[in-house]
């Protein structure tokens, strides 16, 4: 530790301050995109800097007692939802806030705070094919860092095949490809096996009842009919 | 039933019981061919984890050594102390090196080593000594009221679960701008999540610059610089990227690659790839990092390396790589052309995070 100490005299004023360690007047916007058939999930995780910390404190403890209230977290989550655009092929899709977590005033304030908020957009089951995505974030513009990025889909169906931003991320544009759904192929080969066995099943079954009824096929006949 | 009948039964029986014998028969053949390094290894853990264990009190004991489940595991940040993590918890896991005496923080600094190659300790170790000068630097102007705080006295170190030759356990080391996560599970360690991260990015110590991320640095701006014109238009991402996409707080998650697929590598540049990648892997002990290297080499084709910012090494940049097996991320943080001071990374196994892969076999 006194080597240590020893060597760091020279630097220590070219050091930046403890709250310097994380970033200062930036406000940094994550989002991660999911993709399923029926829905789009949105995880968007918004952290601002020291410098910039006191104005969000400001947004989001409306009643200024330091405390931030489930409603106030909801009421700030829902403002940034309304900044931000989703469409899909072309067409507004609706977001649904899911949840909002919100760290404590003071932990914003040192610029260690991230606001976590979850959204939801039903849609309605996509149909095979290529479909366009285009996630557009317009939260507080100046002096925000974006990331956006798509999740690999845990439906097998769903390729993505392109990912395109602009220079800042402020806007993702996903492409990606539908493929028939996992379930309605298996039942698809399901009926076609199930029509080309029937004819087979039924002429063994027949096969198989001449060689072992006793009675032959007549009084079989005739014991359906009773 | 008839003939016919029953040798089709006979013939689904033979192939699914050959085929499970073949199974069975291949992984006792792995078992063994693995068993005596990766013994050898967890052994040493053990012993250590022990030895640490003997010079607690009942109560540091009880910080100390914590169950192993799906939270506790996730217990770990970036973060100083004093801020909740991303995953809701206020403070890490274990015991800090201050509240422990000389002798209690030298068998916990043994743990750690253990399992970690000497060039990994090394590393982990000076990212400990950055974020000291930082403590160093911002104690005297501290506000009275503020919980956050740097420096190696912040550093923790954790046991989740019994220390055992086979059964699935954990070691954590961390603090600001790093988290160890060693699981050693039926025979395997794996470091995967693991974050390492860096401020100030160098400094000197009697006169000897420490640079506890440089070589990742180096490497990467040499392997970006020794692609083609071509194959650079690939990789490099014609957008910002000024932080971790999938950093703490984001286990369980896999984003779309983007960037250049290795496949198309010449032989050299894949040897970079390689090296590169083992900046991280390698921080894990010899034994199960060369196997960890042997994996993510044989899905190298499948692999790919992204890159975001100046391809001028001293100016900071992004970069990605992202395999079946593999995550790495290094971000520098800030304004990528003006802050190389401060750097984040992440290494994570989109299929063997906390040894998943091995505790659900």
């Amino acid at each position: 530790m006194k080597t240590i100490a020893a060597g760091m005299l020279g630097l220590l004023l070219a050091l930046p301050t403890p709250g310097m360690a994380h970033r200062l007047d930036e406000y940094l916007q994550t989002t991660r995109l999911s993709l399923a058939r029926d829905r789009i999930d949105l995880e968007i995780d918004v952290t601002p800097g020291v410098m910039i910390a006191r104005d969000i404190v400001s947004h989001l403890d409306m009643d200024a007692d330091r405390r931030i209230s489930p409603r106030e977290a909801e009421a700030y989550g829902k403002t940034v939802l309304q900044d931000v655009t989703l469409d899909l092929d072309g067409h507004a899709v609706l977001l649904t806030m899911t949840r909002v977590e919100v760290p404590t005033a003071e932990e914003i304030i040192d610029g260690l705070g991230t606001i976590r908020i979850r959204a939801a957009a039903p849609i309605s089951s996509l149909a095979p094919g290529r479909r366009a995505l285009v996630f557009r974030n317009n939260h507080r513009p100046d002096g925000s860092v974006y990331l956006a990025n798509a999740l690999v889909p845990t439906d097998p169906g769903i390729d993505v095949t392109a990912q395109t931003r602009d220079p800042r991320q402020r806007e993702i544009r996903i492409d990606y490809q539908v493929q028939p759904a996992s379930g309605a192929a298996l039942a698809w080969i399901l009926a076609l096996a199930g029509a080309l066995a029937t004819p087979i099943l039924l002429r063994s079954r027949g096969h198989r009842l001449k060689q072992h009824d006793p009675r032959g096929p007549r009084s079989r006949t005739r014991a359906h009919q009773t | 039933m008839s003939y016919r009948t029953f040798y089709a039964v006979a013939v689904i029986v033979c192939l699914v019981v050959g085929g499970l014998l073949l199974g069975l028969g291949s992984g006792m053949a792995l078992q063994a061919q693995r068993a005596p390094a990766t013994v050898v290894a967890t052994g040493r853990a053990v012993a250590a984890a022990e030895a640490f264990l003997a010079t607690l009190d009942q109560a540091k004991r009880a910080k100390a050594h914590i169950d192993l489940n799906a939270k506790t595991r996730t217990v770990w940040s970036n973060l100083p102390t004093g801020v909740a993590m991303q995953v809701g918890a206020t403070e890490r896991n274990g015991l800090k090196l201050g509240d422990m005496t000389p002798v209690q923080e030298k068998a916990a600094l043994a743990l750690v080593a253990s399992t970690l190659s000497a060039d990994g300790f090394r590393k982990a170790m000076a990212i400990v000594d950055a974020d000291q000068f930082l403590e160093t630097r911002s104690a005297p102007t501290r506000s009275a009221t503020t919980r956050t705080r740097f420096g190696r006295a912040e550093y923790y170190v954790a046991i989740l679960g019994k220390p055992s030759a086979v059964d699935p356990w954990m070691i954590q080391f961390g603090g600001h701008h790093l988290a160890i996560n060693v699981t050693l599970a039926a025979r395997q360690n794996v470091l995967a999540p693991t974050h390492t991260g860096t401020q100030p990015a160098t400094y000197t110590v009697d006169g000897k610059t420490i640079r506890p991320l440089g070589t990742e640095n180096d490497k990467a701006f040499a392997l970006i610089n020794a692609l083609s014109a071509e194959q650079q238009k690939q990789a490099i991402l014609g957008f910002e990227v000024r932080n971790l996409v999938l950093g703490p707080g984001n286990d369980g998650k896999t984003i779309q690659p983007e960037g250049i697929r290795a496949a198309g590598f010449t032989t050299a540049q894949r040897a970079m790839l390689v090296d590169l990648v083992r900046e991280w892997v390698g921080i894990l002990g010899d034994e199960a990092a060369a196997a960890k290297m042997n994996e993510i080499q044989a899905n190298l084709p499948d692999t790919y390396f992204a890159w975001a910012g100046s391809t001028t090494n001293g100016k900071g940049a992004y970069f990605r790589i992202q395999g079946p097996t593999v995550l790495i991320e290094y971000a520098p943080q800030g304004a990528a052309d003006a802050n190389t001071d401060h750097i984040h990374t992440i290494y994570r196994d989109p299929t063997n995070d906390y040894a998943d892969k091995v505790t659900r076999q």
